[in-house]
């Protein structure tokens, strides 16, 4: 199980290309039956497949870390998009651990992301809390 | 458009369907079988698959740039995921102006999201948006 121990390791996702189709299909799964709301835009909360993801299976894949998917729940997000995203834009992305609490027999995983684009401004910033049970 | 402090931000209603939900899970790569797989879901407490939280997070950042103009307007979104969202019910994504910076062009809003059966879906919901000039 994670502890406070483990506070501080990063976990790199370098070269993420932005595919416009799938940012498309992204969308589209935002609005379900509904008309996609700026076809060919890259919804914000796509910065869960270019930031989030790639860096929390990484952490997830870490044995010394452990965390027990099974028990996982995300409690928590925060984005905030310094700079619009666009398809073909090669994203940099880190996930750091910033927090590990325990309360009420869980633990409480936070982690800090951040993601950057080839010119080096940064696209997002991020906050995750993980919940396990 | 003028915004103050007090405003309501237009509602947004979607109702989320099994289908989207897989499609999120296609579109983000979130396999978690809590959201596809109904007996997996009972097997761990819950009363059947959920919706993925990124998606519900999506609708609200959706209906954020709806009342404020775009996608590129929107700065920032956080939410807390409180109650699960159950297939086939809609969810009601809601907003209120708590600040408006005049110097720097940016509002704050504080969101909610309910259920169609009354679950506060998303909770401690914030934004801040780019007021067009």
């Amino acid at each position: 199980m994670p502890d406070a121990s483990h506070v501080g390791r990063r976990y790199e996702a370098p070269g993420q290309v932005v595919d416009a189709a799938a940012a498309e299909a992204f969308a589209k799964a935002i609005a379900g039956s509904d008309e996609v709301y700026v076809p060919g835009a890259v919804p914000p909360t796509y910065a869960a497949v270019y930031c989030l993801f790639p860096t929390l299976y990484k952490l997830f894949a870490d044995a010394e870390v452990g965390v027990n998917l099974a028990g996982l729940v995300h409690g928590e997000q925060s984005f905030e998009w310094p700079m619009p995203v666009r398809g073909g834009d090669v994203i940099d992305a880190f996930a750091v651990i910033t927090s590990v609490e325990d309360k009420r027999g869980m633990t409480f995983l936070t982690i800090g992301h951040e993601a950057s684009r080839q010119d080096g401004e940064t696209v997002c910033r991020g906050r995750s809390l993980m919940i396990i049970r | 458009m003028t915004v103050a402090v007090g405003d309501e931000m237009t509602p947004l209603d979607r109702t989320v369907t099994q289908e989207q939900v897989n499609a999120y899970a296609d579109a983000s790569g979130d396999h978690n079988p809590i959201h596809l797989d109904v007996d997996f879901a009972r097997s761990v407490g819950l009363p059947g698959t959920i919706a993925h939280g990124l998606l519900e997070m999506g609708i609200l950042t959706e209906a954020v740039a709806r009342w404020s103009g775009g996608f590129d307007r929107v700065v920032s979104v956080s939410c807390r995921f409180s109650r699960p969202l159950l297939p086939g019910a809609t969810i009601t994504c809601s907003g209120r102006v708590t600040d408006v910076d005049d110097a720097t062009g940016i509002a704050c809003l504080e969101l909610s999201a309910l259920s169609s059966s009354g679950d506060r879906l998303l909770t401690n919901g914030r934004a801040t948006v780019r007021l067009p000039l």
